[in-house]
């Protein structure tokens, strides 16, 4: 139970800190070059997807405590990206003047997170194959 | 103040989806799709299309000085759904190479979310 306890506690610290960090990114790109498009929304839910690729791909070989683990990947990751967003985004894009926009928005969010988090995988897989190799020899 | 607000409901909707979560993935089989994540995303989808519509009657642009968009739309909703596991699941399944489920799991999860969107948005007017 206080395990329990502790990764609760845990993830609602992690997407308290990532929603803060969605939410300063969202104001800093409101409106920037004069158009609305949510650069804020996609560049969070890329990044978000490339971390816990990361994460996910870590964590298969070396094991993190349940509480940090839970707080990063369900907490932090998961509060800084946002699929209702990325719903009302497309919605709202779709009655816009420059309806290419909104193709551009999902093919982007899409494709590139499915990409990042692939990416974010790989790459702490082959990390995590090089420090195993190395310990291997020593 | 605002910052404090968005982190509140920010950390509530982390860890309502992470108890959901648990709850749907005891109560179903396991399945060719990732189906807990899906149905949070699809519920919070409702939620903030119903949110917006039944509080500002639109899809405001401009809200962030707005509490009640923050602390629901921004923070609880914003970090109930997610994306990062959506893209993380989506890449498991084409390392399993299982197109199918992955072609469907890609069109439920945005697609399904748009249109719950839309339904909770036209329901709140």
């Amino acid at each position: 139970m206080k395990k329990h306890g502790l990764i609760i506690l845990s993830i609602f610290i992690g997407g308290a800190i990532g929603t803060m960090f969605r939410y300063f990114i969202n104001l800093h790109f409101l409106g920037v070059g004069g158009v609305i498009f949510p650069f804020g929304t996609l560049i969070e839910n890329l990044v978000g997807s490339f971390l816990l690729g990361a994460l996910t791909g870590y964590i298969v070989a070396k094991k993190l405590p349940a509480f940090l683990e839970k707080g990063i990947g369900v907490g932090f990751c998961g509060g800084f990206t946002t699929m209702s967003t990325l719903a009302a985004d497309t919605v709202f894009l779709s009655s816009a003047a420059i309806s290419w926009h909104v193709m551009v928005y999902i093919i982007a969010s899409l494709f590139g997170g499915i990409l990042l988090a692939l990416l974010g995988l790989t790459l702490t897989q082959a990390y995590n194959k090089k420090s195993l190799r190395r310990e291997g020899f020593e | 103040m605002n910052l404090i607000i968005v982190a509140i409901g920010g950390g509530l909707g982390a860890v309502i989806r992470y108890i959901l979560g648990i709850w749907i993935k005891d109560k179903t089989k396991e399945r060719a799709i990732p189906t807990a994540m899906l149905v949070v995303n699809v519920v919070g989808a409702f939620g903030l299309g119903y949110f917006l519509s039944s509080f500002y009657g639109e899809i405001p642009v401009n809200a962030y000085d707005e509490r009640p968009f923050l602390i629901i739309g921004i923070g609880f909703f914003g970090a109930f759904t997610t994306f990062s596991t959506f893209s993380v699941e989506a890449v498991t399944l084409m390392q399993k190479k299982k197109w199918g489920a992955l072609t469907t799991y890609v069109l439920l999860s945005i697609g399904g979310s748009v249109l719950t969107f839309l339904i909770g948005f036209y329901l709140g007017l």
